[in-house]
């Protein structure tokens, strides 16, 4: 089971990153959790200087911007492989 | 009915405000800025400046890149808080993450180039320089009020700010943002080559001059006011503005699954709209006069060239993201702007021009102060406050209080203040925002006393002389409590 979370306060891009996600995750039909991380003390533990940010596994795959489906289902992948 | 006909008045006089500026300001200049602001943010890799903000980065490098990510990295709060948060908590520490904050707001893209073509050149450079140097004080005088605590919290790392790679920018997104600046600048910049006309046809469309007549009875205005009345070409691009809007809605919302027909036709309809702008129209009995300006002819030059870097040079990640974030934008502002715009429009007849002349019509230390404790109470969104600025200049405000109120208003938004709360806490907040309201001041009657004729010699000496004081103050206090550091240590060693 994979842990993706979306960090981000809140704004329209966090919004948008957490459809993709989501979407990506029904899509692939992956069993994984998403989880939203809106602190900003916990959204700073990892070490991103701009949200949105993608981690996956604890593993941060993208930040500052909104991937598209199509990179989010190849980081998937890549973590599904890994496990 | 004299409620019922003072309402219609009001409402026509919101109405009225919002039409001229959608209008006369929104297309030549703030269309180009988001979408500038949209390509800076997709396109500007931000490693590329946060690199220089780490812990260990030298005093004048941290705080000249700390105003440089203000000005280019943060359109919005999406990256304004958390990059704010990273330079505090693990890179050069509290005085270049105030400057970043405080530059920000008042040197980004939008708000820059709406000063400047709302109210005037002027008063957009001296926002930005003010700015700059007021940011880099407050910086400094921050950082040294809290220096113990700035020094004692998390010593940890700055792996994060030096690690960093050194991606630079590909040379055509340089390029690309390069034209999107020429682009705005030949639309709104005031030179001979690019008003005057260079060829003319008329267009047989009988009726337009009754349609022009039509638009003033519609929307009637007094110059002496300084009020602006809607044109036949106004109202040719308020039509335009607003299928825009409608086709943007279908063509970038869901542009992250790939581009539909109506991403193209969005994009069709805002270099058509940014032409039709770009020509002089003259509505005469006969018919339609068009004059094909130099402002065209840079305009449609620029268009296409940006239309070929996109398509041919750019890679499709970053023509999306630079779509999607440009369209982010205008979400996220452009609304807020509408209805701000309205607002100041139907307030803009209840407050009477004696009222603003008493209190601020003079650049006195009282008139500028009445600006700042405005712009600190006030909380407008983005943007909002240069409307408002130049209802209150048409209202016979002074320029030195009205400098004075455009600094503060956006520095010291209540969002503003929270965010710098919960991450650095409420005593340097505070202690932030009476920096902020002081310097305000100072830059309005500075800038005031220039508008009234003062000689920019004597300026710059106030100016110079205000920097030495500040700096002789901050450096006898650094060498004092670094003796005390001294003596403490050597006491403890003992």
């Amino acid at each position: 089971m994979l842990t993706i979370k979306i960090l981000g306060s809140g704004c329209a891009n966090c919004k948008r990153l957490e459809q993709i996600a989501s979407k990506v995750v029904s899509d692939l039909a992956v069993e994984a959790e998403v989880i939203k991380v809106t602190d900003y003390n916990d959204i700073m533990s990892y070490n991103i200087l701009s949200t949105p940010g993608l981690v996956i596994d604890e593993k941060v795959v993208s930040s500052g911007r909104v991937p598209s489906p199509a990179e989010v289902t190849t980081w998937i992948a890549n973590a599904l492989v890994a496990h | 009915m004299e409620i019922y006909s003072s309402i219609i008045g009001l409402l026509q006089g919101g109405l009225g405000n919002l039409a001229a500026y959608l209008a006369a300001h929104v297309l030549l200049c703030l269309v180009p800025a988001f979408y500038i602001a949209g390509a800076m943010t997709a396109l500007i890799p931000k490693e590329s400046v946060t690199r220089f903000l780490g812990r260990n980065a030298p005093k004048y490098v941290s705080y000249s890149a700390a105003a440089l990510a203000g000005s280019v990295l943060a359109v919005c709060s999406c990256t304004i808080v958390p990059l704010f948060a990273g330079i505090y908590k693990k890179g050069a520490g509290l005085g270049p993450a105030i400057t970043f904050l405080f530059f920000a707001p008042a040197a980004n893209i939008l708000a820059l180039v709406y000063t400047g073509s709302v109210i005037g050149p002027d008063l957009a450079f001296a926002r930005l320089f003010l700015s700059l140097a007021f940011g880099i004080g407050i910086g400094l005088i921050m950082a040294l009020i809290f220096r113990r605590s700035d020094i004692a919290h998390d010593k940890a790392t700055d792996a994060m700010f030096s690690a960093q790679s050194q991606r630079g920018m590909s040379r055509a997104s340089l390029a690309f943002l390069l034209i999107l600046v020429a682009l705005l600048l030949a639309g709104t910049l005031k030179v001979g080559l690019l008003i005057n006309s260079y060829g003319q046809v008329t267009l047989p469309i009988p009726g337009m001059e009754r349609f022009q007549e039509f638009l003033y009875q519609l929307v009637p205005y007094d110059p002496a006011k300084g009020e602006e009345g809607v044109t036949a070409q106004g109202a040719i691009l308020i039509g335009l503005l607003v299928l825009i809007g409608f086709s943007s809605w279908k063509g970038m919302e869901h542009i992250h699954e790939g581009f539909n027909r109506w991403t193209w036709i969005a994009l069709g309809l805002v270099c058509l709209t940014l032409l039709t702008a770009s020509l002089g129209m003259q509505p005469h009995a006969g018919g339609l006069d068009i004059r094909f300006t130099g402002k065209f002819f840079g305009v449609f030059l620029a268009l296409w060239l940006l239309a070929w870097l996109l398509f041919k040079k750019l890679t499709e990640d970053q023509r999306r993201d630079f779509l999607w974030e440009s369209w982010r934008f205008v979400k996220q502002i452009f609304p807020l702007l509408v209805v701000g715009v309205f607002t100041v429009g139907v307030i803009r007849m209840l407050i009477r021009p004696e009222w603003i002349e008493a209190l601020a019509g003079e650049n006195t230390l009282l008139g500028n102060l009445a600006g700042v404790i405005f712009g600190v109470f006030m909380y407008f969104p983005t943007l909002v406050e240069v409307p408002i600025a130049k209802m209150f200049l048409s209202l016979g405000m002074h320029r030195g209080p009205l400098l004075a109120y455009l600094m503060a208003d956006p520095e010291l938004s209540l969002q503003s203040i929270l965010i710098t709360a919960t991450i650095i806490g409420r005593l340097k907040a505070w202690v932030y925002v009476f920096w902020v309201a002081l310097f305000s001041t100072l830059a309005g009657l500075i800038y005031g006393s220039w508008v009234d004729g003062t000689s920019i010699g004597i300026v710059a000496l106030y100016l110079i002389a205000f920097l030495a004081v500040l700096s002789l103050t901050l450096y006898l206090v650094n060498k004092r409590s670094s003796q005390k550091a001294t003596f403490h240590s050597t006491a403890s060693t003992d």
